[in-house]
């Protein structure tokens, strides 16, 4: 992966959660920049603005105030500019139903959230490494799936 | 009325390649995939400029020379996996015969560039195959598991299971879904 | 008896009438002709024998006059004339008779004029005989001449009046003749007649006996009928009316007077009466609906209040048709139930309901929030509890890694716990889709899911063809997940783990579980070679929470089969269990064929 980093966004309105991304993502040993919003509203914001630098990676909460993770994946799923940022749901919910129409709507990757840290390590580097193997190997994102 | 796509990317790449370089006027010669050599000196911006529109259709300049290593190991596991030939030999001892070079300094070269290991590529491309034939075609996972190589159905969907965290019949299941909801969504 | 039989038996009797009066008059009028015929040939007979006897007679006075000539003649006595005197007027007056009693007859009549001459005859010879014998001195000789020819004009006498009855016996012989094939086929003809009549009449008698036999049975069916209806209008709390449409009255039964509290009859019926007792609110619409008693064939129900006599307010329902009776008049006939208990019984039941309802739905979200809400504290414990172990473990004392390891190992059961009985809060059956699903692409889905430990401990599966079925997809599929985990789970050490999954069709009453009935199901038998279980702990299994082992021995919640259960019970199912320590253990799972 050279010099170039891996753009994170992460959307969760609990602060213990978003502290437990970020630490993990500084043990990990990838180079990644990380940025948090703490609701949908100020991630859209982000995201539609054009300056932004949108991210390779995008970890959404379903569970937001003002505007929850769905109606997020959904907005981003119709614009085309953002048709290219892997989104991953990072949810508590396990009931299947959910999981499934997540994937439905369009999201990418499917993660409940771990009881682990280290198990949220590992489930961290495997997403982005995953994501950049699809990223530089051309493959179809498109069927770009995962469940963890 | 829905049409299917099915790509032949070496052809496709090739393709644009030819085209832009022949656009751009000067001289070159298609070495390899992923590979040309300009017959003659051509000057800095026009370089940049032939990058710029390289990078519009995906295709990286790429400079670094393990970069290139890298990407060729990449080329010779695609076009392995994608082979219907079955490999006679373990598949690190067709690369680095391919490639002339030993499996070591490849392995090592590999993981630096990619953070991944060879093994561990050769699973994805093999993963992401297996998709495409359940997506596009009729075979069933016997099938499919004996075109990829596979010694049993239940290793694919181990695999297909440790790579995506879900079974080929779930995922067939959602991306079918997925489709309905986009097609609902579009008429 | 129905109308139309009875109106057959009417003409029937109508026409066995007629008949009979016919061959009466028939007989009678056959019977008139042989009496007369029968008098006409006794005044012939009478006619005959008067005739026959005054011929008699005339020979007998004859005689007596020939008797008297003799006597005198012998004795000279003249009281022996007095016959001969006599007899002329006797016997004229008997000539007389004779001619009159034959003038029907030119023969007789004939051969009267000729028997007259010698009637004559003879009494000229008599008297010529008498006067000679009067004479002092006579000539025997002329004597003699004389009762020679008297005694000749006698014996002619004699034979005419033989051939005078004879011809009389041919004559009437004659006359019988014309009346003897009247009088032989006469009496047959009656008898016969008389025959058929009798015939008909046992006929008659026979048809209107059974007619009166079935008209009473008819009335007495009625009659219970009728008793029954009202019996069964009291016991069943609802009334009948009648509206005549050609009468435009009312009949009110009297269970309709007792359901408003009045005592039967107790008011001549009619619309404006009955709407006495009716709901003030419900007046206009009572009267709406009754619009249509007169105007429609059909009365649909229609609900209304009514406030009985004591004050107390019922329900009433109302309902009628019109029915064309046997006569052809057409009555619309209808009944009024006392519903009260029913509306109040429905409204009971639909409060309850939406209480039940949304008790429901309170404890539904309960459940799952409570699962799903409790996760998220929980798993940042664990998260934290993580974090410190790594960051710094070594910096606890012994006890402290101690207690952090146990605060761990607490902290993982509730998860798995909570994990588990969200899973089965999910488990219900309201807005779950049932849709067809072929058994074996779940099962398919269930091992995939559980290719890692099948893998690790390189378990068999085999199983049979199973059937497509109207399902829950994804809770069957949960269900082989949970009964193929646990074989998979409580295997036995140092054994192949094979799992068998079988099925066939049977019926409730074949089976050793099922009710005794005649119900369909498919049976699925899960079964494995596992550590088993002892069977008096069968019934213990399914509850929820319930184990068998510790959680030092193997993992578990003890919730998975309380899953299975419910998943089962949602689909009308039922499931069972089998199990032999160390041995294995079966599981039995029905899903009815409908």
């Amino acid at each position: 992966m050279t010099t170039e980093y891996i753009n994170i966004c992460l959307a969760d309105d609990d602060q213990d959660d978003r502290l437990f991304f970020t630490d993990a993502f500084d043990e990990l040993k990838i180079k990644t920049k990380v940025s948090t919003f703490n609701d949908g509203v100020e991630l859209m914001n982000y995201l539609n603005d054009a300056d932004s630098v949108l991210p390779n990676v995008l970890f959404l909460d379903l569970n937001m105030p003002k505007k929850n993770g769905l109606e997020c994946l959904l907005e981003i799923k119709k614009n085309e500019n953002l048709n290219d940022i892997a989104i991953a749901i990072y949810s508590t919910s396990s009931s299947e139903e959910h999981i499934e129409e997540t994937f439905i709507n369009g999201a990418n990757i499917y993660i409940k959230k771990p009881s682990d840290f280290e198990t949220l390590k590992k489930i961290l580097a495997e997403v982005v490494t995953i994501n950049w193997q699809y990223h530089t190997s051309g493959l179809n994102k498109d069927n770009f799936l995962m469940r963890m | 009325m829905k049409v299917h796509l099915k790509y032949n990317y070496p052809q496709l790449t090739k393709k644009i390649i030819q085209d832009k370089l022949s656009e751009l006027g000067y001289k070159f010669k298609i070495i390899g995939f992923g590979e040309f050599v300009f017959l003659e000196k051509i000057p800095t911006e026009k370089m940049m400029e032939l990058t710029e529109q390289f990078q519009e259709y995906g295709i990286e300049v790429v400079e670094n020379q393990k970069s290139v290593l890298v990407q060729k190991i990449k080329d010779v596991i695609v076009e392995m996996v994608n082979s219907e030939i079955p490999l006679n030999v373990k598949s690190s001892v067709h690369i680095a015969e391919k490639l002339n070079l030993s499996y070591v300094h490849l392995s090592s070269i590999f993981s630096e560039v990619t953070y991944t290991s060879i093994e561990n590529y050769i699973i994805i491309q093999k993963i992401e195959l297996a998709k495409q034939l359940i997506i596009n075609t009729d075979m069933n996972l016997t099938e499919i598991s004996i075109q990829l190589n596979y010694s049993s159905v239940a290793h694919l969907s181990t695999q297909f299971k440790n790579n995506t965290g879900m079974t080929p019949s779930a995922f067939q299941r959602i991306i079918a879904k997925r489709k309905e909801f986009t097609n609902k969504n579009n008429s | 008896m129905k109308d139309v039989q009875l109106r057959n038996s009417t003409i029937f009797l109508k026409i066995i009438f007629v008949i009979s009066a016919a061959v009466i008059f028939f007989i009678a009028g056959i019977t008139f002709k042989h009496i007369t015929v029968l008098k006409k040939s006794s005044k012939w007979v009478e006619q005959s024998h008067n005739v026959n006897m005054e011929l008699e007679r005339l020979i007998s006075y004859l005689k007596d006059a020939e008797t008297g000539q003799r006597g005198y003649i012998l004795t000279n006595d003249k009281s022996f004339l007095t016959p001969y005197t006599e007899s002329k007027t006797l016997i004229r007056d008997s000539y007389k008779k004779v001619s009159a009693l034959t003038e029907n007859s030119r023969t007789q009549q004939a051969n009267l004029k000729n028997l007259l001459f010698y009637i004559n005859k003879r009494q000229n010879y008599l008297s010529k005989t008498l006067y000679l014998t009067q004479q002092e001195n006579y000539d025997k000789k002329i004597l003699n001449n004389y009762l020679i020819i008297g005694k000749s004009a006698m014996d002619s006498v004699r034979t005419k009046i033989e051939n005078m009855m004879s011809t009389q016996q041919n004559l009437l012989q004659n006359r019988q003749e014309d009346y003897k094939s009247t009088m032989n086929y006469t009496p047959l003809l009656i008898y016969l007649t008389l025959l058929v009549t009798l015939v008909l009449i046992t006929i008659s008698f026979i048809k209107m006996n059974r007619d009166l036999v079935k008209l009473r049975k008819t009335i007495n069916t009625l009659s219970v009928a009728n008793e029954a209806s009202n019996l069964a209008e009291v016991v069943g709390g609802f009334g009948s009316w009648q509206y005549n449409l050609e009468t435009n009255e009312y009949n009110f039964s009297d269970n309709e007077y007792r359901l408003l509290g009045v005592k039967p009859q107790s008011f001549k019926p009619s619309l404006e009466e009955f709407l006495k007792f009716v709901h003030p609110d419900d007046i206009q619409y009572v009267i709406d609906n009754a619009k249509n008693i007169p105007t429609n064939s059909i009365l649909p129900p229609f609900t209304y209040r009514i406030i009985r006599k004591d004050g107390e307010i019922r329900y009433f329902r109302t309902l009628g048709r019109v029915v064309t009776i046997a006569s052809g008049e057409r009555t619309h006939i209808g009944t009024t139930s006392d519903v009260t208990e029913e509306v109040y019984a429905n409204k009971f039941i639909e409060d309850r309901n939406r209480e039940l309802e949304s008790n429901n739905k309170e404890l539904t979200a309960f459940n799952y929030i409570a699962s799903h809400d409790l996760q998220e504290p929980l798993r940042k414990i664990e998260t934290f509890l993580s974090r410190l172990v790594t960051k710094d473990y070594s910096n606890l004392s012994k006890s402290g890694q101690q207690y952090v390891t146990s605060i761990q190992s607490s902290a993982q059961r509730m998860r798995i716990l909570i994990e588990d009985l969200l899973q089965f809060s999910r488990t219900n059956k309201t807005e779950k889709v049932f849709e067809d699903a072929d058994l074996n692409s779940l099962l398919e889905n269930a091992k995939q899911e559980l290719t890692q430990i099948i893998e690790e401990k390189q378990a068999i599966i085999e199983s049979s063809e199973l059937p497509t079925l109207k399902v829950i997809p994804f809770q069957i599929q949960q269900l082989f997940i949970n009964l193929i985990g646990n074989s998979l789970k409580y295997s036995k050490e140092n054994r192949t783990p094979i799992i068998k999954i079988t099925c066939s069709k049977i019926v409730a009453n074949d089976d050793e579980f099922l009710p005794n009935n005649n119900m369909k199901y498919h049976k699925i038998i899960v079964e494995d070679n596992g550590i088993g279980f002892d069977q008096e702990y069968v019934k213990k299994i399914f509850i929820l929470f319930s184990r068998l082992h510790n959680k030092n021995e193997y993992e578990g919640t003890g919730i998975g089969l309380a899953i299975c259960k419910k998943i089962v019970e949602n689909h009308q199912g039922f499931i069972f269990a089998k199990g032999v320590l160390n041995q294995g253990a079966a599981f039995f799972i029905y899903l009815p064929i409908d």
